[in-house]
C-alpha cells in the first residue's frame, strides 16, 4: 500500500478543489473497509488519497421538512441505531445493521457502501426502494440523482472524478406505509450477501396496494427494481397468490451470476423465496405504520 | 491423600502451560523473530494463473534490475535442488521449471527489501504460457481416457514408483480381499450400494505458514519456522535437498506454533527461503499470504467411494465392496495409493468378506497432504451414510444394526489385525441417549423440518516414526524434557509433563519442557496422526526411568546401597536397608569445588540426563510376492474411535442446516488431561461442522474460485449450538502400549460428524446426501429434485 500524498481537507470546497486538481489519480477514503482492501491487494493504485473523515458536516443525519438527510460520512453503527429513522425509514436502518460485524460497522460509512457500489451492499436496496435521492458536489456545483440512477455497473457510478457524494435524502412516506429489507446469506450478517430484497408497500384503507417498489440485491450488475412485478401488484389486495406471482416474476426478471457466494440458479430461487416473505412483511409493518 | 496420590497427574485437568503467554500476547510466534534482524530480506511469489500451461518463456530482466530486490529465483535457475523433485513442477513449493500443473504453482520468486518492492517486482516479470488442457474433477481424472495432468512429453507419465498405470493420472492403487465377497452377495437378504463424494478443503489455521532462514558466515542456516517436524521434516529435507549443508550446519527451531492440521507436514516455505539466504547471504523471511494458503499449501485429498453392502436379516453385515479414489491433486510423486484413505472402511465393522479397490489420482489442483484423519471423514463418510441407508431397510434402528457389527475386543479386522482397544459401543451408546434418538423431533409446521442422526468412525494411528527425549535431572531437583514434537495448540507439552512428574512422583511445577531446537533436542519425526501422546509419550517415561535408574545407582551409592533398595519420590530418594531415610535429590549433587571437580559422581550444575527412544512396532509387509489379498497382521498402529449424534434443522425453502444439538463422544484411551481431550473434542467438532454443511473449493476455469476467508466459508460460533446443547464425553479403552494406556484422540471426532448429520436431515426432510459438504444448495436441490419425482 504506497500513494504520493494524502489529504484530509477540512470542507467539502476544500475536498473538491484537490478532487479536481487530481483528475482520476485521486481516491477518496471514508471508512476505508472497501478501499483500503483494494490498496492492500494493488487492485487499485492512486497517486493520491483524500480523506474525507475531517469534514464533520458530512456524519450529520437531521430530519427537515422534505425528508431525512443523512451525510455519506454517517457511520453504519450510527445509522443502525438512529432513532431518526422510525416507520417505513427502518428499512435503512436494518439495511445497516447487516453490513458484516460490529468492528466494520464502527468505521464504514452509508456513503461508502454506496460509492462502492457492490450489487449486493446492504444499504442500497432498502435506499433505492424509499425513493432516496444523492446529493453530488463537484467543481461545477451540486446535483442531485435518484440513488436508483446512481449505479452504473459494478463498481461504477455516475460521479465524475471531481464528484463526491454527500448526503442522501430519503422523502416521507405516506401512511400505511411498510418497508422490509432481507439479506440473505450463509454465515448471517458477517457474510456478504447471496441475495438481498427490499420491498415497500403503501396501502389504501380497502388495503389495495397504492404504491409498491421491491429491488433486488447481488442478482444483476447493480440493485434492480422489479417494475413488472410492481405492476402486477398495483391497486390489488396483496394475496398469497398474487404475491407467489410477483415472487415469480422478479426471479425470472433477475439475471445474477454464479459465484464463490452462489449459482445463478440458487440466486434465482432465493429471489422467490425472499420476496415473497419481504412482501408478505412489509404489508403487515404498513398496518402499523 | 496419599503422596502418590498427589503426585498422580494422570487423568487430572492440569491448566496447560502456555496458557498465560499466549492469552497475553507474549508468547513469541515466528513472525515475532522478525525484528532482531536489521538485514531481514522478504519473499514474494508470482503464481501460475493456469491449472496447466507449458511456461513458454520467461522474462524478470526488469524485476532484477529493480532497486532493492537481492534476488529472483526461477525453476531453470542451476542452483535449485531438484535431486530430491526430478520433475519440473514441484510439491516443495520451490519455483516450476517447464511447466505448471495447477493454479497456485510458484512461477518466479523473489527476495526484496521490503515487502512492497518484492510486490512490485513480481509485477515486472513477464511469464509467457502456453496454456494445455487440465483436469481438476477427479472422476473425470481417473478415467483410461482422462487429459493427463502432466504433459508426457514433459515430465513422468503414470506409473511411477512401479504401479501399473491403468490411465494417464491414476499415481497407485491398494487392493484387498478377505473372504469371497461375491458368494457373500449372493448369500446376502438385503443388498445396498451407492457412490459417495467427499469435497477439496484447507485447514485455515490463522497463523500462515512461513519461516525465518539466517543465514551464518561459513554457509550454515538457522531456521526458525511453524513448519512441523523440527528434525524429522523440516532438517531432513534441507538436508536432502541441499547437499552442501551438512548436518551440523542445519539448525531448526520451532517456536510457538499455531495449528497445522496435517498442513504443514511437508515444507512448503523452508526450502525457497534457505536457497535464498545462500544466495543472498542474508536473512530471509518468507510468509505465505492468506489467498497462498489455500492455493498453494496443501489441501486435504478428496474421496469418491463407491460402496456397497450386504447382510442378513438379522442385520449381520457380510459383505462389503468399495471402489475407491483419493484425489491427490498436482503432485508428481507420493505415497498415494487410496490405502490411506480406504483404511476407515476397515477398521470399524467386523465384516468376514470384503473386496476394497483404492486408487490414488492426480488433478490439476493444489496437491494435497493429510488432514486431521487422513482421509477417513472422506471416505466413511461414505460407510456411514449406507449404513443407515441399510438400517432403513431392514427396518432397524441406526443404533442398534451399529452395536451388532462394530469391532470387538480381540476380534480380527478385515486386514487381518487383532484389535487390541476399542470403546466405541459405549460411544455409539452414549450418543444415542444424549439426542434421545428414539423420541422423534417436535416439527411446528415453519419452513424448517427437524430431525436427529447417530454415525460411528474410527481412524488408524501410523506405525511410521520414532521419537526420542531426554529427561534432565538439575542439581536443583527439578526436571526438564527436551524433546522435539511439534506443539500445534493441542497441549502435548502439558501432557508430558503430566507424565513425567507421575514417573518422578514429584511435584508438576517442578518439571519443565524445552522444545523443538535441533541444536538442543533430540530426535522425533513429525505431530500427525494423533501420534505424539503415544509416541513421544512413550520415549518421556523411557527417559524418565533412565533418569530414574541413575539417580538411584548414584543415591545407592552414597549411602552403600545396591540401586534396587532405592526410590524415588517427592525429589527424594529413599532407601531400604539403611540407617539414613532419605536424600534430597538436591543433595546428591557435590558442591562445586574447584579441585574434585573431575572426581566421578554427580556435580551441581550438570543435569543427570535420561534418554529415552521409542519406536511403535514396525508393520508386516501387505504388498509383493507372497501378499496378493493385501492382508497382514500389522498395517497400522492401534485404532481411535468416536461417534456422533446430532439434532439438526433443515430451511425447506433455502436448504441451509443450524445444528441445533450435538453430543461427541471419544474412545481416547486413559485420557491424561481429560480437559486438554475436551478441547480437541469441541474443536474437532467445529472443523467437521465446517467442512460437513460449508467449507469446501470451489473452481471455475481450473482456478479455486474462494481462496479467502469470506468466501471459504468456515463455521463461526454463529453455527455452532448453545453452550448447554453442545455436548461431549471421554469413554476411554485403554490402550495396553500407550503411555499410561493412553492413545491419540484428535481425529476420529472428526469423522462421524457429516454422516451424523445426513442421517438427521434424511430424518427431518426425506432426502440423502452423497455430497460433502451438504451446501444449502445442494440439499435444496435435492429437495427439489424430490419434489419432482413425489409429484410424478
Ligand atoms: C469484513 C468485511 C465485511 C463486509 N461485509 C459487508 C456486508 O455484509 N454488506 C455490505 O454491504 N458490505 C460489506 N462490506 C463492504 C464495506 O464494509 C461496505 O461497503 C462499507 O459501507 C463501505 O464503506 P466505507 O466507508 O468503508 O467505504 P470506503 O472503503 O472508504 O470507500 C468505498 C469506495 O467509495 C468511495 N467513496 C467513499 N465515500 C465517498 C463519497 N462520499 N463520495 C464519493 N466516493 C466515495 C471510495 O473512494 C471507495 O472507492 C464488508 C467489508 C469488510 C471488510
Amino acid at each position: 500500500m504506497k500513494f504520493n500524498a494524502y489529504y484530509e481537507p477540512k470542507t467539502v470546497e476544500e475536498c473538491v478543489q484537490i478532487l479536481s486538481e487530481q483528475g482520476s489519480d485521486v481516491k477518496m477514503l471514508a471508512g476505508g473497509t472497501d478501499l483500503v482492501i483494494r490498496l492492500r491487494s494493488r487492485a487499485l493504485k492512486p497517486k493520491t488519497v483524500v480523506s474525507l473523515n475531517a469534514i464533520p458536516e458530512l456524519s450529520e443525519v437531521s430530519l427537515k421538512e422534505d425528508g431525512l438527510y443523512i451525510g455519506a460520512m454517517a457511520r453504519l453503527m450510527d445509522v443502525s441505531k438512529s432513532e431518526l429513522l422510525t416507520g417505513a425509514w427502518k428499512i435503512v436502518k436494518t439495511g445497516a445493521g447487516n453490513v458484516s460485524s460490529m468492528q466494520v460497522r464502527n468505521i464504514a460509512t452509508l456513503g461508502g457502501n454506496s460509492c462502492n457500489a457492490s450489487p449486493s451492499a446492504d444499504t442500497v436496496p432498502g435506499l433505492v426502494v424509499s425513493g432516496a435521492i444523492a446529493n453530488i458536489v463537484g467543481k461545477n456545483g451540486n446535483r442531485s440523482v435518484l440513488l436508483e440512477e446512481f449505479f452504473t455497473g459494478p463498481g461504477k457510478t455516475v460521479l465524475a472524478d471531481d464528484e463526491m457524494l454527500v448526503s442522501f435524502k430519503i422523502p416521507k412516506y405516506a401512511d400505511k406505509t411498510g418497508a422490509v429489507y432481507k439479506k440473505y446469506s450463509i454465515r448471517g450478517d458477517t457474510d456478504i450477501a447471496i441475495i438481498g430484497v427490499a420491498g415497500k408497500v403503501t396501502l389504501n384503507a380497502q388495503d389495495e396496494v397504492v404504491d409498491v417498489k421491491i429491488a433486488l440485491g447481488g442478482v444483476a450488475p447493480t440493485v434492480i427494481r422489479v417494475p413488472k412485478a410492481e405492476a402486477l401488484l398495483s391497486g390489488k389486495k396483496l394475496t398469497d397468490q398474487l404475491i407467489e406471482e410477483a415472487a415469480v416474476i422478479a426471479s425470472e426478471s433477475c439475471t445474477p451470476i454464479t459465484d464463490a457466494r452462489a449459482t445463478k440458479e440458487y440466486r434465482k430461487e432465493m429471489v422467490k423465496v425472499w420476496v415473497r416473505h419481504v412482501l408478505k412483511d412489509a404489508a403487515q409493518e404498513a398496518q402499523k405504520n | 491423600m496419599s503422596d502418590c496420590e498427589k503426585t498422580n497427574y494422570i487423568g487430572k485437568s492440569v491448566q496447560r502451560v502456555d496458557v498465560y503467554e499466549k492469552a497475553t500476547g507474549k508468547a513469541k510466534y515466528f513472525e515475532d523473530y522478525q525484528v532482531q534482524y536489521r538485514d531481514l530480506l522478504h519473499v514474494k511469489v508470482l503464481r501460475s494463473p493456469h491449472a496447466h500451461a507449458k511456461i513458454v518463456s520467461i522474462d524478470a530482466s526488469a524485476a532484477e534490475a529493480l532497486p532493492g530486490v537481492a534476488t529472483v529465483v526461477k525453476g531453470s535457475d542451476p542452483d535449485i535442488a531438484w535431486a530430491d523433485i526430478p520433475y519440473a513442477s514441484s510439491y516443495y513449493g520451490n519455483p516450476a521449471k517447464d511447466e505448471v500443473i495447477w493454479a497456485g504453482q510458484a512461477v518466479v520468486a523473489v527476495a526484496a527489501e521490503s515487502i512492497e518492492i518484492a510486490e512490485q517486482a513480481l509485477e515486472l516479470v513477464k511469464v509467457v504460457y502456453e496454456e494445455l488442457p487440465y483436469v481438476v474433477d477427479q472422476r473425470e481424472a481417473f478415467k483410461a481416457d482422462a487429459v493427463s495432468v502432466t504433459s508426457p512429453e514433459l515430465g513422468i507419465a503414470a506409473g511411477y514408483g512401479g504401479v501399473q498405470p491403468e490411465g494417464p493420472n491414476v499415481m497407485g492403487s491398494y487392493k484387498l480381499t478377505h473372504g469371497d465377497v461375491e458368494k457373500a452377495f449372493a448369500e446376502a437378504d438385503v443388498i445396498v450400494e451407492e457412490e459417495y463424494q467427499a469435497g477439496k478443503k484447507s485447514t485455515s489455521q490463522i497463523e500462515c505458514n512461513g519461516s525465518i532462514v539466517e543465514y551464518h558466515e561459513g554457509g550454515g542456516v538457522t531456521i526458525i519456522t511453524n513448519g512441523c517436524g523440527v528434525h524429522g521434516v523440516v532438517k531432513n529435507h534441507i538436508l536432502t535437498m541441499y547437499p552442501q549443508l551438512s548436518s551440523n550446519k542445519v539448525r531448526v527451531i520451532q517456536p510457538v506454533t499455531g495449528g497445522s492440521f496435517g498442513n504443514r507436514l511437508f515444507p512448503l516455505v523452508e526450502p525457497l527461503a534457505v536457497l535464498m539466504a545462500l544466495r543472498t547471504k542474508r536473512t530471509v523471511s518468507y510468509v505465505l499470504t492468506r489467498k497462498e494458503m489455500y492455493t498453494s499449501s496443501p489441501s486435504n485429498w478428496p474421496v469418491y467411494t463407491k460402496l456397497k453392502l450386504g447382510a442378513k436379516k438379522d442385520g449381520t453385515i457380510i459383505a462389503e465392496k468399495l471402489e475407491l479414489v483419493e484425489d491427490a491433486g498436482a503432485q508428481i510423486r507420493g505415497y498415494f495409493d487410496g490405502r490411506l484413505s480406504s483404511s476407515g472402511l476397515m477398521c470399524v465393522y467386523n465384516i468376514p468378506n470384503v473386496q476394497c479397490d483404492s486408487y490414488a489420482v492426480r488433478t490439476n489442483t493444489m496437491p494435497c497432504a493429510p488432514y486431521r484423519g487422513l482421509g477417513c471423514a472422506e471416505s466413511e463418510w461414505a460407510m456411514e451414510n449406507l449404513i443407515d441407508v441399510l438400517a432403513e431397510k431392514l427396518d432397524m434402528d441406526p443404533l442398534e444394526i451399529r452395536l451388532k457389527n462394530i469391532l470387538k475386543k480381540g476380534e480380527t479386522n478385515p486386514y487381518g489385525e487383532k484389535v487390541t482397544s476399542i470403546g466405541l459401543g459405549r460411544c455409539l451408546e452414549a450418543v444415542a441417549d444424549a439426542i434421545n434418538i428414539d423420541e422423534p423431533c417436535q416439527q411446528d409446521g415453519g419452513p424448517w423440518k427437524y430431525g436427529k442422526g447417530i454415525a460411528a468412525a474410527g481412524k488408524q494411528n501410523t506405525p511410521l516414526g520414532r521419537a526420542e527425549a531426554d529427561c534432565l535431572v538439575h542439581s536443583d531437583g527439578s526436571i526438564e524434557l527436551l524433546v522435539s514434537c511439534d506443539e500445534q495448540g493441542m497441549g502435548v507439552q502439558t501432557t508430558l509433563r503430566q507424565m513425567a512428574a507421575t514417573e518422578f512422583q514429584i511435584d508438576i511445577e517442578k518439571v519443565k519442557v524445552t522444545r523443538a531446537d535441533t541444536a538442543i533436542t533430540p530426535y522425533d519425526n513429525f505431530g500427525a496422526s494423533s501420534r505424539t501422546t503415544y509416541t513421544t509419550g512413550n520415549a518421556v517415561i523411557i527417559a524418565c526411568q533412565d533418569a530414574i535408574d541413575q539417580l538411584k545407582e548414584a543415591a545407592g551409592r552414597k549411602v552403600g546401597l545396591a540401586k534396587k533398595q532405592v526410590t524415588i519420590k517427592n525429589g527424594k530418594a529413599y532407601f531400604v536397608g539403611s540407617n539414613i531415610e532419605s536424600i534430597d535429590i538436591a543433595d546428591l549433587y557435590e558442591p562445586f569445588s574447584f579441585f574434585t571437580q573431575q572426581t566421578w559422581g554427580l556435580l551441581k550444575g550438570t543435569p543427570v540426563r535420561g534418554r529415552g527412544v521409542f519406536c511403535p512396532a514396525p508393520a508386516v509387509e501387505w504388498f509383493g510376492p507372497g501378499h496378493e489379498d493385501g492382508r497382514t497382521p500389522r498395517m497400522w498402529n492401534w485404532y481411535q474411535y468416536s461417534a456422533f449424534g446430532a439434532e439438526v434443522a433443515v430451511n425447506e425453502e433455502t436448504g441451509q442446516i443450524k445444528i441445533l444439538k450435538l453430543m461427541s463422544t471419544a474412545d481416547t484411551g486413559n485420557p491424561i488431561n481429560p480437559k486438554l481431550v475436551e478441547g480437541q473434542i469441541d474443536g474437532g467438532v467445529i472443523m467437521a461442522l465446517g467442512f460437513s454443511i460449508m467449507d469446501h473449493h470451489m473452481f471455475q476455469d481450473g482456478k479455486m474460485m474462494n481462496p479467502n476467508m469470506s468466501d471459504y466459508r468456515l463455521p463461526t460460533t454463529l453455527e455452532t449450538p448453545l453452550q448447554k446443547n453442545f455436548m461431549r464425553a471421554i469413554l476411554p479403552d485403554p490402550l495396553p502400549d500407550g503411555p499410561f494406556n493412553a492413545k491419540g484422540m484428535a481425529e476420529s471426532i472428526m469423522i462421524p460428524v457429516g454422516p451424523a448429520i445426513a442421517a438427521a436431515i434424511y430424518q427431518a426432510i426425506g432426502v440423502r446426501p452423497t455430497e460433502m459438504p451438504m451446501t444449502a444448495e445442494r440439499v435444496l436441490k435435492l429437495i427439489k429434485d424430490k419434489e419432482a419425482s413425489d409429484a410424478k
